[in-house]
């Protein structure tokens, strides 16, 4: 014990030393020991940790402060804590200063880490998240009322506004692309996207991406209220009707075939997402949706937030670029919760008096499952505490995530090179 | 040629990307508002009723979710009930155990004091 802590004593003063003259007087103190050997041996041992490598630079300790943060927020706040504390510490581990050239790091090729984000330079885990995801999904709520569907598309101005943001300030077509996903609020999808068009940019997106979907309960409800009239946000919808086995099992096929002929580029993620949806449907592979919506989508978080959180090396993610992905970001949650919102209340005016849908679940097309529409119901029964919108909620909230990987595709498509 | 700061390709892909999007999902809509319509004339089809002599059609589709709530309901309990009256006999199996030194209360490891005080009670026990 005495030994432990003599080392780390003489370690802690040589840091304090680097603090106060420099790095110079590190070099000095062995030169002039006439290059002692337990003097070379510490400078040696020194070189290699963490304090020596911060280079005077503490962006770092920055990115370090970040990953801590976000875990204090899913701890205490309990702000989507199944992404924040992966990718919290994520940041922790991708922000520990090494020596390069020994296979640590999550960019040095050979490292337990860039074997890890393989997946998500490839595109891998995301679709396996879209797998889960439709095997957890209930489309009944959307099927019962297919006209809700259009919210979801409605939201996507969100991506196309951002996109058009992202060019007017500088960044290249692909960049823009990627960035602008974000306004679809769906964290895979916009990972899926980005690791395609603007690897470089990646780390900033997602975490971006993941941030606003986390604040979602804190973005939306003052647009909600800003937009939407107390009194239409009274609105009482109908109860959807009970859909039969036979329509539950029809829906991922046709929209399977559907989207993906006309979008072929967000083949992977659909046809996940569909067949992952016909897995829980068909009732007869409860094994294996039970296990696409437990076990392998827990695994594919833990390494996907992981894997992301530590691809925020402070020199490539402290950079000018990542500052307006963030203000692009928040610009692109905002105008996709009132693109959802305003199409919801121009819906009305066509709809009869007995069908009126309550405009708030046009917040919920920005995909964010199930979060926006978790929200949508806490501010509907703000309104009138008899008035329970989830499930109408759950219909645009699927389509969003549908509308996202169309959007995503086209994305592609177009700017693919 | 540039508008508002950004070329006509950007313009291009945002508003014929958001179109696509739009009717990739207006077609979804379309169809699913097809198909239950397709499955009710099927089952109406299956589904016949003779009265007075002549085919009606019952449509069976157009039952509210609060009617299905408690049909359900009212199925669980039955089934359930019926369960119960079956089994109403009650069956005591009696339980025959072999003496052995392991399960005596005698030799039980909570028997504190075990000969002497047992020996003891037994002692008061006689008189």
């Amino acid at each position: 014990m005495r030994k432990f802590v003599t080392v780390y004593s003489v370690l802690a003063l040589l840091f304090c030393l680097q603090i106060v003259f420099g790095t110079d007087v590190m070099a000095a103190v062995t030169e002039s020991t006439g290059g002692l050997s337990a003097a070379d041996g510490l400078t040696e041992l020194w070189n290699f940790t963490g304090f020596a490598n911060l280079h005077g630079s503490y962006s770092n300790l920055i990115m370090i402060a970040v990953g801590l943060f976000f875990i204090f927020l899913a701890v205490k706040y309990d702000y989507e804590p199944l992404l924040l504390i992966p990718i919290g510490t994520g940041i922790l581990l991708g922000n520990i200063p090494f020596s390069e050239g020994y296979k640590i790091g999550i960019y040095e090729q050979g490292s337990v880490l860039n074997y890890l984000y393989f997946g998500v330079e490839q595109g891998i885990y995301p679709p396996l998240i879209f797998l889960g995801i439709g095997a957890m999904t209930d489309f009944s709520s959307l099927i019962s009322n297919p006209k809700l569907m259009i919210l979801g598309a409605a939201a996507q101005i969100g991506i196309f506004a951002t996109f058009l943001g992202a060019s007017a300030i500088g960044f290249t077509p692909q960049e823009a692309g990627a960035i602008g996903i974000i306004g679809g609020a769906d964290g895979p999808t916009a990972i899926f996207l980005s690791s395609k068009l603007a690897p470089h940019l990646m780390g900033a997106i997602a975490i971006a991406a993941y941030s606003y979907m986390a604040l979602v309960p804190v973005i939306q409800p003052p647009i909600m209220r800003l937009i939407i009239p107390k009194k239409e946000r009274a609105i009482k919808m109908k109860p959807p009707r009970a859909v039969s086995k036979t329509e539950k099992i029809m829906f991922p096929l046709i929209a399977l075939l559907l989207t993906t002929f006309i979008s072929p580029s967000a083949l992977p993620l659909l046809g996940m997402l569909f067949f992952g949806n016909l897995l829980k449907e068909s009732g007869v592979t409860e094994r294996l949706a039970d296990t696409a919506r437990n076990s392998l989508i827990n695994i594919v978080t833990i390494l996907l937030g992981v894997t992301v959180g530590a691809s925020t090396q402070a020199n490539v993610f402290l950079t000018t670029d990542s500052l307006k992905i963030f203000g692009l970001g928040a610009l692109s949650f905002v105008v996709a919760t009132a693109g959802g919102l305003l199409f919801a209340r121009f819906l009305n005016v066509f709809v009869n008096k007995d069908n009126k849908i309550n405009p708030l679940i046009g917040a919920a097309g920005v995909s964010a499952v199930p979060d926006s529409a978790r929200v949508v119901q806490m501010e509907g029964l703000k309104t009138d505490p008899n008035n329970h919108l989830l499930m109408h909620a759950m219909a645009p909230n699927v389509s969003g995530v549908i509308g996202s990987a169309v959007a995503a595709g086209i994305m592609l498509s177009f700017l693919m090179k | 040629m540039t508008l508002l700061f950004v070329d006509s390709s950007t313009w291009t892909i945002t508003l014929l990307g958001w179109a696509i999007v739009f009717c990739a999902l207006l077609f979804l809509v379309g169809i699913f508002l097809t198909v239950p319509k397709i499955l009710k004339w099927v089952t109406n089809r299956k589904i016949k009723v003779v009265e007075n002599g002549q085919e009606v059609v019952k449509d069976i589709n157009d039952i509210s979710g609060e009617t299905n709530a408690v049909i359900a309901t009212a199925l669980h309990l039955f089934l359930n009930e019926q369960h119960d009256d079956e089994s109403n006999v009650i069956t005591i199996k009696q339980v025959w155990k072999r003496y052995s030194p392991w399960s005596s209360k005698l030799y039980g490891m909570t028997n504190y004091g075990f000969p002497h005080n047992v020996s003891k009670q037994n002692r008061y026990a006689r008189k």
